[in-house]
């Protein structure tokens, strides 16, 4: 079956139950996000994904074989780090298709880095080194690289955590742009702890508890693509949702609580 | 969500900030709307940047100006006669400038040996250092000889390194490499071990292995530590030759002091030490610079 597929996942780091029993099953070309407090292992989950780390029990398999270890199949953006600021841009992103595609020549490399500067708005940075960028313009040099890779499944791991709210917002709507424009449909899934964000960006939104991390709820985000920002907040479909979503998050935060107090007495 | 809405206005006023993304990005400034720009802070004066230029060169000048004066004083104006241990500073100067075609003679000879030895002990310290330093096993069967063998004193090999090398030459090559070798092994192992986990998670993304990985990333990482390893290594290698050419040399700069030691030429001595000191401060600056220039994408 082609997609992501996540069978029965645990994962203890020194005997702490970081993640329990995360099952999910993705089809290709689904935007998903995973939504979630700071510390309930989201960011660990997409790790496991990318074969950065293994899973403690359980089984990852995209488009049926199981992960073992990184592959280019699988990409992945970092919140603030996904350069080598020792390389320019151009190089940080050739280097990538260099080992995607290592039959091309030089040449070739750095036009078809350039061609992915472009897309996302960055031509203007191809000689420079990380350091002389903007945050934003990191990020943007962040998934210009994933997507010279030409990885179908892309990993994101709070990439616009460290950015200020209007870089934030654009390099949203640029990111459903390179969805929406990819073909075939790429598959991203995308970590972060920010409501509006999960609902403005995805077609599903899959909600993790803390301590140990799993799903505590699967939705779908039933608004029409081409989503216009202002037009979507504004409307009491998307309050709604808000709405429940954070009362989801709410209810698993005081169980938590309430749970730990009955320890503690 | 008024956030939100205050959010998007915002990002439609602001945008020309950077490079405009392709579609759904319109960059439309409302006509009347002005954008403020910040006037550029007008030039200091010269006077206002003179001043304390003046007195810092003066701060970092001073100490060499007191002791300049403190050596005229205890060579020319106090009792200690003409001793021949202290001679003046112009008699110094006067060595020195008449010893400089032989002290020139002896840098050339001095640097077949700095830099064959200091280089080869970068290049050998470099290349084992990230190896070791990215093989938790040769690490463990590295380390615990480095941690007997790295403390002794280089300058107790050089007689055993003259008596069973063929030339002098080739045993102080030698010795300046021992000395060099092990700052700059242990340094480069040592940042090598400290990569950081998101240069490691970047390269395991991309598939970077072996040589590349080496090259690429552990190398350029490690370049802050490596570059510390071979400023210590280098003034080691300073001692080391100057050390070995005292045993054995027929010429260099550590032959020329020992010489006019032995036969009692003060002056020229003194020259010797600080032409000696020169090279070594410039050799320094050299790598200082070289350096600045590699880690320019440090901040």
């Amino acid at each position: 079956m082609s997609g992501l597929v996540l069978e029965n996942l645990d994962f203890s780091y020194d005997s702490t139950l970081i993640l329990d029993n995360i099952s999910l099953d993705i089809p290709s070309g689904q935007f998903v996000t995973l939504l979630g407090s700071s510390g309930c292992g989201k960011s660990t989950l997409l790790r496991l994904i990318a074969g950065l780390q293994s899973p403690t029990t359980g089984q990852i398999r995209w488009n049926g074989n199981a992960v073992k270890g990184t592959s280019l199949e699988r990409g992945i953006v970092f919140q603030d780090y996904a350069l080598f600021p020792w390389m320019s841009v151009v190089d940080n992103i050739a280097i990538a298709i260099n080992k995607a595609r290592p039959h091309i020549s030089k040449a070739t490399r750095r036009e078809e880095a350039a061609a992915a500067l472009r897309e996302v708005g960055l031509e203007s940075a191809i000689g420079k080194y990380p350091l002389e960028l903007s945050g934003g313009m990191r990020q943007r040099a962040a998934i210009a690289r994933a997507l010279a890779l030409g990885s179908p499944l892309l990993l994101m791991d709070e990439p616009f955590g460290a950015l200020d709210p209007v870089n934030r917002a654009r390099l949203q709507d640029l990111l459903l742009d390179v969805w929406e424009a990819s073909a075939p449909r790429k598959t991203f899934v995308f970590v972060t702890h920010d409501i509006d964000e999960a609902l403005y960006l995805s077609e599903r939104v899959v909600i993790l508890g803390s301590s140990p991390g799993r799903v505590i709820a699967d939705l779908t985000v039933g608004f029409p693509r081409h989503r216009e920002r202002k037009t979507l907040f504004n409307s009491e479909a998307f309050h709604a949702l808000r709405e429940s979503v954070a009362e989801t998050i709410a209810a698993d935060t005081l169980r938590q609580l309430s749970h730990h107090s009955e320890k503690a007495a | 969500m008024p956030q939100a809405i205050a959010l998007d206005d915002a990002e439609r006023i602001v945008a020309p900030t950077e490079t405009p993304a392709p579609r759904r990005e319109s960059a439309n400034v409302p006509p009347d709307i002005h954008l403020v720009t910040t006037s550029a802070k007008a030039p200091p004066t010269r006077s206002s940047v003179w001043g304390p230029r003046l007195l810092r060169t003066l701060e970092r000048a001073s100490l060499f100006i007191a002791i300049l004066i403190a050596w005229f004083v205890a060579a020319e104006k106090l009792p200690l006669g003409d001793n021949p241990l202290i001679p003046s500073p112009v008699l110094t100067f006067r060595a020195l400038v008449e010893s400089l075609p032989e002290l020139w003679r002896g840098t050339i000879s001095s640097f077949f040996i700095l830099i064959p030895g200091f280089g080869a002990a970068s290049v050998a310290g470099i290349v084992w250092g990230l190896i070791v330093g990215t093989s938790p096993r040769l690490q463990r069967i590295f380390f615990p000889f480095s941690r007997v063998a790295a403390p002794i004193p280089p300058t107790v090999y050089i007689p055993y390194a003259i008596a069973i090398l063929p030339t002098f030459r080739l045993s102080a090559i030698f010795v300046v490499f021992i000395g060099a070798f092990w700052p700059v092994f242990h340094n480069t192992a040592a940042g090598a071990v400290a990569l950081e986990q998101r240069y490691r998670d970047n390269a395991s993304i991309l598939g970077l292995t072996g040589a590349e990985y080496l090259w690429r990333v552990v190398f350029p990482a490690s370049l802050p530590h490596i570059f510390s390893g071979m400023g210590v290594g280098l003034a080691f290698s300073f001692v080391m030759l100057t050390v070995a050419e005292m045993f054995g040399a027929n010429h260099g700069l550590g032959r020329f002091v020992q010489f006019y030691a032995d036969y009692a030429e003060y002056p020229k001595m003194v020259a010797g030490i600080l032409y000696t000191g020169l090279i070594t401060w410039l050799s320094m600056t050299l790598l200082d610079l070289a350096r600045h220039r590699a880690l320019f994408w440090l901040r």
